[in-house]
């Protein structure tokens, strides 16, 4: 799998990942890589059937992700992979996944959270996760769309 | 680059410049002119004239109007037909809107303004869609 883009963004699949994401990155398939929404049946079956027009939408849980991954199968398919929190992410990078970068998109405010930009809010959890993905040395810029100026998260995170 | 024109009944094209920025970020060279009660036709034909003046037109015009036969495209027709360079699409849509501005921002020179007026056409039919629950199909064979 040639992995063009690591977003996380938990609307997951929405106008400017179906536009503007999907037409950057020439990618085939959306693999969304969560394991909430892959249990979740309703939102699983409404995120494939949202895919633009000539890609391919997937819904697997973290553990499959990586499976994927690694089948040669989709060795040379260009997947763009959206995950909701950071720690998905470094599930699938410890777990032997190489993303050298992550984009993240957009997660929302909840209770507990702390905002950081006007699209970026994380919790303790998150900020744990994302240090450890920084001292592995992988990029982490704040970008909504693909011609946005990079932002390190790491430099608002403080 | 070409400029995009929305005009449109009402504050509608401001509002779909605006939803397109959500999804697209701010865009330069798109104007939303509108036609608001009591105005008429040559109301419009200034308004579009003023951003004509105000944006890179290098590759030409096109109008994206809510309406055939109404004013703002009536007004967009006057202008259209002594510059070739012009053209307008009808029954402007978020969808259309949205591909025009990528591929505005694409600036690719070997395009006229008929094949950009095609890809408008395109564009707007493909963003008509159905979801009905009957459609959902156990299709496992699409899955990784």
């Amino acid at each position: 799998m040639k992995i063009v883009l690591a977003r996380i963004d938990d609307r997951l699949i929405h106008g400017q990942v179906a536009t503007v994401w999907s037409k950057a990155t020439n990618c085939q398939r959306i693999i969304v890589c969560d394991d909430e929404v892959a249990k979740d049946k309703i939102r699983a079956t409404l995120l494939k059937q949202v895919a633009p027009a000539g890609i391919k939408s997937h819904v697997v849980d973290l553990a499959k992700a990586v499976r994927v991954y690694n089948n040669p199968k989709y060795e040379n398919d260009r997947c763009l992979l959206l995950f909701t929190n950071p720690t998905s992410v470094l599930y699938l990078v410890e777990h032997g996944v190489p993303i050298k970068s992550v984009n993240i998109g957009g997660m929302s405010f909840r209770e507990g959270k702390h905002q950081i930009t006007s699209a970026v809010s994380v919790d303790d959890k998150d900020i744990a996760a994302f240090q450890k993905l920084n001292e592995m040395g992988i990029e982490l810029e704040i970008r909504k769309i693909d011609t946005d100026k990079k932002q390190n998260l790491m430099d608002v995170l403080k | 680059m070409f400029a995009i024109l929305v005009g449109t009944h009402g504050r509608f094209s401001e509002e779909l410049v605006k939803s397109c920025e959500m999804i697209c970020g701010e865009q330069k060279n798109v104007r939303a002119v509108t036609l608001v009660p009591g105005e008429g036709p040559d109301d419009v034909v200034r308004k579009y004239e003023a951003a004509i003046e105000e944006l890179d037109c290098t590759d030409g015009v096109l109008f994206l109007n809510d309406l055939f036969g109404g004013s703002p495209y009536n007004a967009a027709c006057r202008l259209v037909i002594s510059n070739e360079a012009y053209g307008i699409v009808t029954g402007v849509n978020l969808p259309m809107l949205i591909e025009m501005c990528s591929l505005q921002m694409m600036d690719d020179k070997s395009l006229t303004i008929q094949d950009i007026m095609a890809k408008a056409i395109e564009a707007g039919k493909s963003g008509l869609q159905v979801f009905h629950a009957s459609q959902i199909a156990e299709d496992e064979e699409d899955d990784l």
